[in-house]
């Protein structure tokens, strides 16, 4: 007997059960275990700033009990979930990954300053996005054709004589009651086809100013116009719009970062697409 | 004051002197402390008209069309569909640029919008870093400015594959105790907003969705929408459906924030027909009796609602009202959201309608009118795609993007219920009467409810009460004017009706430019009879042509020029404007009474009828082809 405790394999096997009892005692945390769960204080302290953020007040004890008991459910659940595979092909899970991933790229984007070189050769470059749009002011003097019948030509022609003769007719004596405006200031081409329809508007760039003419037609009936100032379409100077052309700048290099950083993670791996058999029906 | 509304105060002023003046003219002359007023010499105080009518102009003169309920793909059920577009996507294409939807379809709209409220659901605007050590910005830092001189230097595919690495093994574990430290998708979407916030040109509003579907399934959902900026909406968190289901919570939150900031919110609750008889239930949350403070609470925060969107149109139901002939319009009413299948008893606390009676009946009990709302719509779009004119609709989410067989697809299914996707609706949009395009004045418009909503097309629709309107106010050329000075706009009140005076209305709707012609406008008037009881009633009041009524009352259907094969029409029916002064001809001074304004189209292809043609298909014959689309002013209400 005495022999076996001299033998120096117990002696190892004596000395690994010591540093292993040692170890349970004194090593590291429960945090280790799989099984245990704490909550700390820090986040305690988190979840009650979360909730004054929202409530404007700090949450009574109840409350607060409330939420921790409920932050232990989620890990527990959460534990458990992920043991069990749940997070995979969890179409939402996924997609929120991604956008955490695209979110990352969005912090180093957002620190990116343009130079006023840089936003000027943005702005010459895409000079269509910017285009002060040509403007257009005039006043307008409504037929209505369902109102007129059969005597519409005598009629347009008696309103147009009228406003060509010198002095001119009171423009607003003349014509049918409208709810459409019968005068514009300086205004875009869009806007002029928001109110008027795109027909009134492309046939009103082709009127000369200065002198009542018409009719032009819109889908509301006829228009005499009268065109009183016109600004051609220009670009503006970058003072003018550096706001939007920095936000598109910005833009185009977080489209630009995204690319590059995906082309870089599509490298590491091998990617292969099966074929779609011929015979299921295309969507 | 400015230069011009001081002038119009002063010819207010001087006009309201004057009436005086002549009235007391057989008794004593107005006295003051310095003397007596001598109209004469002061009439320079109170300068006349002017020779322009438009100079002192301060009403809405222009409508700003807009959507206030808009998702993308930062709502976790938009993106579990599979949408990938987020809030500067849904915004760059609410402003009229051309995007590509989620599956890649090029998409724009055919004319911007000029406002949009980005909604997405509050649930999803928490935490998603915890960064619990330090401040995350010393962090940031240096990456960022690594990453910027590698970008600088044309590397930047190679920085941002070491940026992933590296974070992807930074185990971030020390102690967050300040949530401004936290970064939120919240703090996101604010900037997305300010980015895109043009005073003048485009108005982003900051909001959220509170998704309450309480029950099991009862749509008790709000859109929340801020009148201010980032500075503000940042300071506190949006409530979440994990906080509370109860819309009074939903208040509550309001109100602190309002205490807290400064600013002002209000809330636009959505889909009373999903919500089983709850959304415009006779007691509170809770189940208890309503009370005077709850309803002064729920007139406070909830000044408009939203009537009518792609989950069905909720203006009215025919079985609520038999005889109107356009009650039976894009209706969801089988279930709630869940589908689980309405009872008998619960459509009756669902419809728009029916709310703006049963508010005039609580008033008398209460002494506050709950259900005192204007109506506005919107998309309520979960492909960040705002759109709602049936030849360019891509449909509630991405799963019912344009495709073939997208007609035939189950939005809700279960053991009782099916609702197919064709069942959607290509609706809705908001036209706001507000003075300027920010985001100030449209809120102040909604507030006031002078707002109108439409099932798509943008057609503009003017509509005042008052005393004294009359047929010559219908010939002028500028009925607003007429109508702002002589009573007042939608969303308005009328009260105490003077001696032999019934209320007038000024009506005036003109066509959308790309839709089809005007049929008919109508003024639909409800009220509490003597017995106390609601009562409606429609009344024609514009029409086009020279239809007459018939021996029933009803004025005849206006035609159908729809060719469904070609999904096209032609606007020779019906009218591109319409306006008229209708005096209430049964009216009672003793009885509560509101009177809002419906504007009806010709028939045009329906959205089905479009997907129809450009895919070569043929749908079930229930599938409907044509829709009569329509606006629904804010109503006016009359109190004795």
């Amino acid at each position: 007997m005495k022999r076996f405790w001299k033998e120096p394999l117990v002696h190892f096997l004596l000395l690994a059960l010591a540093i292993f009892a040692a170890y349970g005692v004194l090593g590291p945390t429960s945090a280790v275990r799989p099984d245990s769960i704490v909550v700390t204080a820090p986040k305690i302290e988190q979840m009650a700033a979360v909730f004054a953020k929202t409530w404007q007040r700090p949450p009574t004890a109840e409350e607060l009990k409330g939420l921790i008991d409920d932050f232990v459910k989620e890990e527990i659940y959460t534990r458990e979930a992920l043991a069990l595979g749940l997070d995979k092909d969890d179409t939402v899970i996924r997609r929120r990954l991604r956008q955490k991933m695209e979110f990352m790229n969005d912090a180093g984007v957002d620190a990116l300053v343009p130079t006023d070189a840089e936003l000027e050769a943005y702005l010459k470059a895409h000079a269509a996005a910017f285009a002060v749009d040509p403007m257009t002011a005039f006043q307008q003097v409504f037929l209505n054709p369902q109102q007129h019948g059969d005597r519409v030509e005598q009629d347009a022609a008696a309103i147009l004589a009228a406003l060509q003769a010198t002095p001119p007719a009171d423009a607003a004596t003349l014509g049918d009651a409208t709810l459409l405006p019968s005068e514009l200031p300086l205004t875009g081409k869009p806007t002029i086809s928001q109110t008027f329809g795109q027909e009134f508007a492309d046939a009103l760039d082709k009127v000369a100013p200065d002198q009542w003419r018409g009719p032009i037609m819109s889908g509301y009936g006829l228009h005499f116009v009268h065109i009183s100032k016109r600004e051609a379409g220009r670009m503006p100077a970058l003072s003018e719009v550096r706001d939007a052309v920095a936000r598109e700048w910005t833009n185009a290099k977080r489209t630009e970062l995204d690319e590059a950083r995906f082309n870089e993670l599509l490298k590491r791996y091998q990617v292969t697409i099966e074929n779609l058999s011929t015979s299921s029906a295309v969507q | 004051m400015t230069a011009s509304s001081f002038r119009l105060f002063g010819v207010a002023l001087f006009m309201g002197t004057a009436i005086s003046v002549s009235a007391f003219a057989q008794e004593s002359p107005p006295s003051s402390d310095i003397g007596i007023m001598d109209p004469a010499a002061s009439a320079h105080a109170f300068p006349k008209r002017g020779f322009s009518p438009y100079a002192g102009r301060h009403y809405p003169t222009r409508v700003l069309w807009g959507d206030e309920h808009v998702h993308t793909g930062w709502s976790a059920d938009a993106g579990a569909f599979g949408a990938t577009l987020g809030p500067e996507e849904a915004l760059r294409f609410a402003r009229g640029e051309e995007v590509m939807s989620s599956l890649g379809e090029p998409a724009k709209l055919s004319r911007p919008l000029d406002w949009a409220a980005i909604t997405d659901h509050s649930d999803a605007a928490g935490v998603i870093f915890e960064i619990r050590d330090g401040n995350p910005n010393l962090m940031a830092d240096p990456l960022a400015k690594r990453w910027h001189d590698m970008m600088a230097a044309g590397q930047g595919g190679v920085a941002a594959s070491e940026m992933i690495i590296a974070q992807s093994n930074n185990k971030i574990s020390a102690v967050l105790k300040d949530p401004r430290l936290a970064l939120t998708i919240w703090e996101k979407n604010t900037s997305i907003m300010e980015k895109y916030n043009e005073p003048g040109r485009f108005t982003a509003f900051i909001g959220y969705e509170w998704t309450s579907n309480a029950g099991g399934g009862n749509n008790l959902h709000r859109n929340v929408i801020y009148r201010d900026g980032k500075a503000k909406a940042d300071q506190v968190l949006p409530m979440t459906t994990f906080d509370s289901e109860n819309p009074e919570d939903l208040w509550k939150w309001m109100a602190k924030w309002e205490a807290k900031t400064g600013g002002s919110l209000l809330a636009i609750p959505h889909n009373g027909n999903l919500s089983n008889g709850k959304m415009f239930a006779l007691n509170t949350f809770e189940g208890n009796p309503l009370t005077r403070e709850w309803a002064e609470t729920r007139a406070r925060w909830e000044p408009m609602y939203e009537v009518t969107q792609i989950k069905g149109d909720g203006e009215t139901h025919p079985s609520l009202s038999p005889s109107d002939e356009f009650a039976n319009f894009e209706k969801w009413d089988q279930a709630n959201l869940a589908g689980v299948p309405k009872k008998p008893g619960m459509l009756e606390h669902e419809y728009a309608r029916q709310a703006l009676e049963e508010g005039l009946r609580l008033e008398q009990t209460l002494g506050v009118n709950p259900f005192k709302f204007g109506l506005v719509s919107g998309t309520d779009t979960h492909t960040g795609l705002t759109t709602a004119e049936e030849d360019n609709f891509f449909g509630k989410h991405t799963g019912v993007e344009p495709s073939a067989h997208r007609w035939e697809h189950d939005v809700v299914k279960t053991s009782q219920v099916i609702v197919k996707s064709w069942q959607m609706a290509a609706a809705g949009y908001t036209g706001v009467w507000a003075t300027e395009n920010t985001r100030e004045s449209i809120w102040d418009a909604l507030k006031r409810k002078e707002a109108y909503s439409t099932t798509g097309p943008r057609m503009t629709v003017r509509f005042f009460g008052g005393w004294d309107f009359d047929a010559k106010d219908a010939q002028t050329r500028m009925p607003a004017e007429a109508g702002y000075a002589k009573g007042v706009p939608m969303g308005g009140d009328l009260q105490h009706a003077p001696d032999g005076k019934v209320p007038t209305f000024l009506v005036a709707a003109l066509k959308d430019p790309l839709s089809g012609n005007l049929d008919r406008i109508q003024i639909i008037k409800g009220w509490v009879d003597a017995k106390g009881a609601v009562q409606e009633k429609v009344y024609d009041v514009a029409w086009s042509g020279d239809r007459k009524p018939g021996a029933d009352g009803k004025l005849p259907l206006v035609g159908d020029t729809v060719d469904v094969a070609n999904a096209n029409w032609t606007n020779t029916i019906g009218a591109p404007e319409l306006i008229t002064a209708w005096k209430d001809p049964d009216f009672d001074p003793a009885l509560r009474a509101f009177y809002y304004s419906r504007v009806i189209e010709i028939p045009t292809p329906r959205w089905t009828a479009y997907d129809q043609k450009r895919f070569n298909i043929k749908m079930d014959a229930k599938v409907p082809m044509t829709v009569t689309e329509r606006a629904y002013t804010s109503p006016i209400w009359y109190t004795p």
